[in-house]
C-alpha cells in the first residue's frame, strides 16, 4: 500500500509526504522535499565576510534574525572579536522577539486548526475572533522587539560583526518594556485557551539535543547537552553530528553518532532545561501536568506557548536591565580583520542552528557550512511517523491524511532552512 | 528584471475587474516558488490589516493559511514570489500566469533573482560542488527572474517587500488598475526621515539610483541601500559610479550589486 501526500500545506517550504506499507508494515516513512537549490553556502565562497549575515539570513523569512546571528558569532569567533556586554543583551532580546513571533505563528495559525479539525484558518478567525486577536496582539509583541531593535522584522539590519550600527534610546525600550505586561497577559489566556484542547497521544524515544551554559534557559550560548548524556563544546559539534547526503537528496540530514535520529526544538528545550524557566512559564508547564521525560512530539506545541511565556518574562527582565545601563556600548567597536575559523551556535526557535566559517587574512570566506534544526530533525520525524501510521491506518484516506498532516506539522519543520 | 516600470500606465476602464462588476469579491491566490517566504510573512505581519484585506477578497489559495486543494479556477490576481528553480516552480509559475487577469510579482527574488542569483556570477559548477558531494540528480539551472518565463503586470519589490507599499497598491489592483509607482530614489524617503545622507561622509550607498518606496529602512538603519528594489527608470548608473569612486573599488560595486540580482540590471541599462 501506497500512501502519498502530494502537498503539506501550512508549513514553511515546499514538502510532501510518500509511505510504503506492506501487511501493516511500515517500509519507508519519508517527506518528500520540493525546493529548489539555493546553494547559499556556495554563493557564500568568495565573498566578503560582512555579506555574510545579510545573504545567510535570507535562508527564511520567518526565522532570519537566528540566522543573522549564528552568523555574526562565527566571524566573531573567526576573527576573535569580543562584543560588549551590552549587544549580547540586545541580541538575547532579538533572539527571543523571534521566538516569540515564530511560535505564536505556528501555534495559533499554523497548528490550532489541526487540534480543531478545521482545514482553513479563515474558519478558525471566525469562530475564534477574540483569541485570534489577542494572538496578533501578542505575536505582535516579538515582532516589535524586532522591529525596534534590529530595524524590520523580516531580515533586520542593525546587528553586525562585533556590535550594533545603531541602537534604541531609552524612550524606546521603556515602551516595549510597557507592551511586555499586556503581551504576557494575553500568552497566558491563549494558555488557558490551549489547554481546553484535546493533544493526541504518541510516544516514541528518542534523543533530546540543545544548549545549555549551567545558568539560565540557554538560547544564546553554551555546550551541546542531551538527555542521553551528551555533552560536548559547541566547536565539537562535527564530531558527534556529521552530515549525510544521500543520492539525489536536497537536504543534508544530520543524525547523532552518525547513526541515530535525535530531536531539537522547544521540546528538546523543555525536557533538559525545564528547571531554569521563568516563574510563569514554570507555573503553566505545571498546570499542563505533562510527565518528564517526554516524548509526545504533539506536546511541543504545548511547549512552545510556555516558551512564549518565558520569552516575554526574560525579554522584560533584560530590557530593564538595558533601561537602567549605558546602551550606547552596544555600538560596534572597531576590531581587526583576521584568518580564522569560527563556529557558533544559538537556538532558533525549531532547535540548535550551527555556523562553521573559514576566513581568509582580508576577511574573505574560504569555507562555509551551516547546518538548520530541520536538517537535523527531518530523521526523527520519519522515524516517528513510521511508528504513528500504523495507528491511524485503517482510517478513512481523508482523515488520514488529516492526521499525518497534523503530525507533520506538530514538529514545525521549515523546509526552506532545510535545504538553504 | 525587465523594465516592467516603463509599463506602469493605467489600464483602460473598459478593462475593470470583472468581480468588481459584478460585486462579487475578486479572486485572489498567492503561490509562493523557491524563497524564505519572507515576503508572504511580510504580508502576515501585516495582522490585523492583513486579516481586513482578506476579508475583501476570496482567497482562492494561500498556502500558509489553509489545507483545502486550490480548485483551480480563473483568477482575478495571481500572486507569486520566490525564484522559479525547479522544473515544477516554472510548470506552477505558468499555470498561475494562464488562470489570472493580473500577475503580480512579490520581491526581490521573483522580481531580480534575489540572493540565488549570486551563483550565476561565480564559475560553473563550483557553487553547488561547495554544497553538495553527490551533485548527480540536483537540478541545478541558472537562475532566471520570473517576467523571462512569464508577462508580469506589476511588482511589489524589495528584500522584503514593505507591507505599507503593499497596502497602498493592492486595493487599486483589487478595482483592475495598475497603479503608477513615482520614478522616486530611496533618497526622498530617507531625507523625509531625517537622516544624515551617508554619502556626504563618504560612506558608499546605492540610494540614487534605486526604487524608493522601503521608507529608507536600510539607512535608516544606518546600513547603505545595497539596491534591492532595483533601478528606477531615471536610475543613472554612470553618476552614481562617479560618486563611489572615492569610497569604493569597482570590483566593490559588483560585488554589493550581486547580492540582490542587481548586477545584470545595471550592466543592461549601461550598454542601452
Amino acid at each position: 500500500m501506497q500512501i502519498k501526500i502530494n502537498h503539506i500545506n501550512k508549513m514553511e517550504g515546499h514538502a510532501g509526504f510518500m509511505a510504503s506499507v506492506l501487511n501493516g508494515d511500515v517500509k519507508s516513512a519519508k517527506l518528500e522535499i520540493k525546493e529548489g537549490v539555493r546553494l547559499i553556502e556556495g554563493v557564500l565562497i568568495g565573498r566578503q565576510y560582512k555579506d555574510m549575515p545579510v545573504i545567510a539570513q535570507r535562508i527564511c523569512g520567518i526565522c532570519p534574525v537566528v540566522h543573522n546571528l549564528t552568523a555574526i558569532k562565527s566571524i566573531e569567533k573567526a576573527m576573535d572579536i569580543q562584543v560588549s556586554k551590552e549587544a549580547v543583551l540586545f541580541r538575547n532580546i532579538l533572539e527571543w522577539g523571534q521566538i516569540i513571533h515564530s511560535h505564536a505563528l505556528h501555534l495559533f495559525f499554523l497548528s490550532l486548526a489541526d487540534l480543531l479539525d478545521i482545514d482553513n484558518d479563515l474558519k478558525v478567525i471566525k469562530k475564534y475572533p477574540e483569541e485570534t486577536k489577542k494572538a496578533v496582539r501578542m505575536r505582535e509583541y516579538g515582532m516589535e522587539l524586532v522591529k525596534v531593535i534590529g530595524g524590520r522584522v523580516v531580515h533586520p539590519l542593525t546587528n553586525e560583526v562585533g556590535g550594533f550600527k545603531k541602537v534604541p534610546n531609552k524612550n524606546d525600550i521603556g515602551k516595549l518594556i510597557e507592551r511586555s505586561k499586556e503581551a504576557l497577559g494575553m500568552a497566558e489566556e491563549l494558555g488557558g485557551f490551549f489547554s481546553g484542547f484535546k493533544i493526541p497521544e504518541f510516544e516514541r524515544k528518542t534523543e533530546y539535543v540543545c544548549l545549555d551554559n549551567g545558568k539560565d534557559y540557554s538560547i544564546y550560548d553554551g555546550d551541546i547537552k542531551s538527555n542521553k548524556g551528551l555533552h560536548i563544546p559547541v566547536e565539537k559539534f562535527e564530531s558527534n553530528f556529521s552530515e549525510l547526503q544521500r543520492p539525489r537528496e536536497i537536504v543534508k540530514r544530520v543524525k547523532s553518532d552518525g547513526k541515530t535520529s535525535y530531536m531539537v526544538g522547544a521540546i528538546a528545550r523543555i525536557n533538559n532545561n525545564r528547571s531554569r524557566l521563568n516563574p510563569r512559564a514554570e507555573e503553566y508547564l505545571e498546570s499542563l501536568g505533562y510527565k518528564f521525560p517526554d516524548f509526545n512530539p504533539f506536546h511541543n506545541i504545548m511547549y512552545q506557548l510556555v516558551e512564549i511565556i518565558h520569552a516575554i518574562e526574560e525579554s522584560s527582565k533584560i530590557l530593564r536591565m538595558l533601561e537602567g545601563g549605558q546602551v550606547e556600548n552596544a555600538l560596534t567597536k572597531k576590531y581587526e580583520i583576521k584568518e580564522g575559523i569560527g563556529v557558533a551556535a544559538v537556538e532558533a526557535p525549531r532547535g540548535t542552528l550551527y555556523y562553521h566559517i573559514d576566513i581568509d587574512s582580508r576577511g574573505y570566506i574560504k569555507n562555509a557550512n551551516i547546518i538548520t534544526p530541520t536538517a537535523q530533525t527531518l530523521s526523527n520525524l520519519e522515524d516517528d511517523i513510521a511508528v504513528y501510521l500504523p495507528e491511524v491506518l485503517d482510517l478513512p484516506e481523508k482523515e488520514r491524511t488529516q492526521k499525518l498532516r497534523s503530525f507533520i506539522r506538530a514538529y514545525d519543520p521549515c523546509i526552506s532552512c532545510s535545504v538553504h | 528584471m525587465k523594465m516592467e516600470n516603463k509599463k506602469l500606465k493605467k489600464k483602460k476602464t473598459e478593462e475593470k475587474n470583472n468581480s468588481v462588476m459584478a460585486g462579487t469579491k475578486p479572486k485572489v491566490a498567492i503561490v509562493s516558488l523557491t524563497s524564505c517566504e519572507g515576503c508572504q510573512f511580510a504580508l502576515l505581519d501585516l495582522g490585523e490589516k492583513f486579516l481586513e484585506l482578506v476579508e475583501k477578497i476570496e482567497m482562492v489559495d494561500f498556502r500558509l493559511m489553509e489545507d483545502e486543494e486550490d480548485p483551480g479556477e480563473e483568477l482575478d490576481i495571481g500572486i507569486v514570489e520566490g525564484t522559479p528553480i525547479t522544473e515544477e516552480n516554472v510548470k506552477t509559475l505558468k499555470e498561475l500566469r494562464k488562470r489570472s487577469k493580473f500577475l503580480i510579482v512579490l520581491g526581490n527574488c521573483a522580481a531580480m533573482g534575489g540572493i540565488p542569483e549570486i551563483k550565476n556570477y561565480q564559475e560553473g559548477t563550483n557553487t553547488i560542488k561547495h554544497v553538495y558531494k553527490n551533485i548527480q540528480g540536483i537540478y541545478n539551472p541558472e537562475i532566471k527572474e520570473v517576467d523571462n518565463f512569464v508577462k508580469v503586470d506589476f511588482t511589489f519589490p524589495g528584500c522584503p517587500i514593505t507591507g505599507e507599499e503593499f497596502l497602498k497598491y493592492f486595493p487599486i489592483l483589487l478595482e483592475g488598475e495598475i497603479p503608477e509607482r513615482p520614478d522616486q530614489p530611496v533618497c526622498v524617503e530617507c531625507k523625509a526621515r531625517g537622516n544624515r545622507c551617508l554619502l556626504l561622509d563618504k560612506k558608499p550607498c546605492f540610494g540614487p539610483m534605486i526604487q524608493g518606496g522601503c521608507d529608507a529602512v536600510c539607512p535608516t538603519a544606518g546600513m547603505m541601500c545595497q539596491g534591492c528594489r532595483g533601478l528606477r527608470p531615471g536610475g543613472n548608473v554612470k553618476a552614481m559610479r562617479a560618486t563611489l569612486k572615492n569610497m569604493i573599488s569597482d570590483e566593490e560595486f559588483e560585488n554589493i550589486a550581486e547580492i540582490y540580482g542587481l548586477r545584470d540590471d545595471i550592466e543592461e541599462r549601461e550598454n542601452n
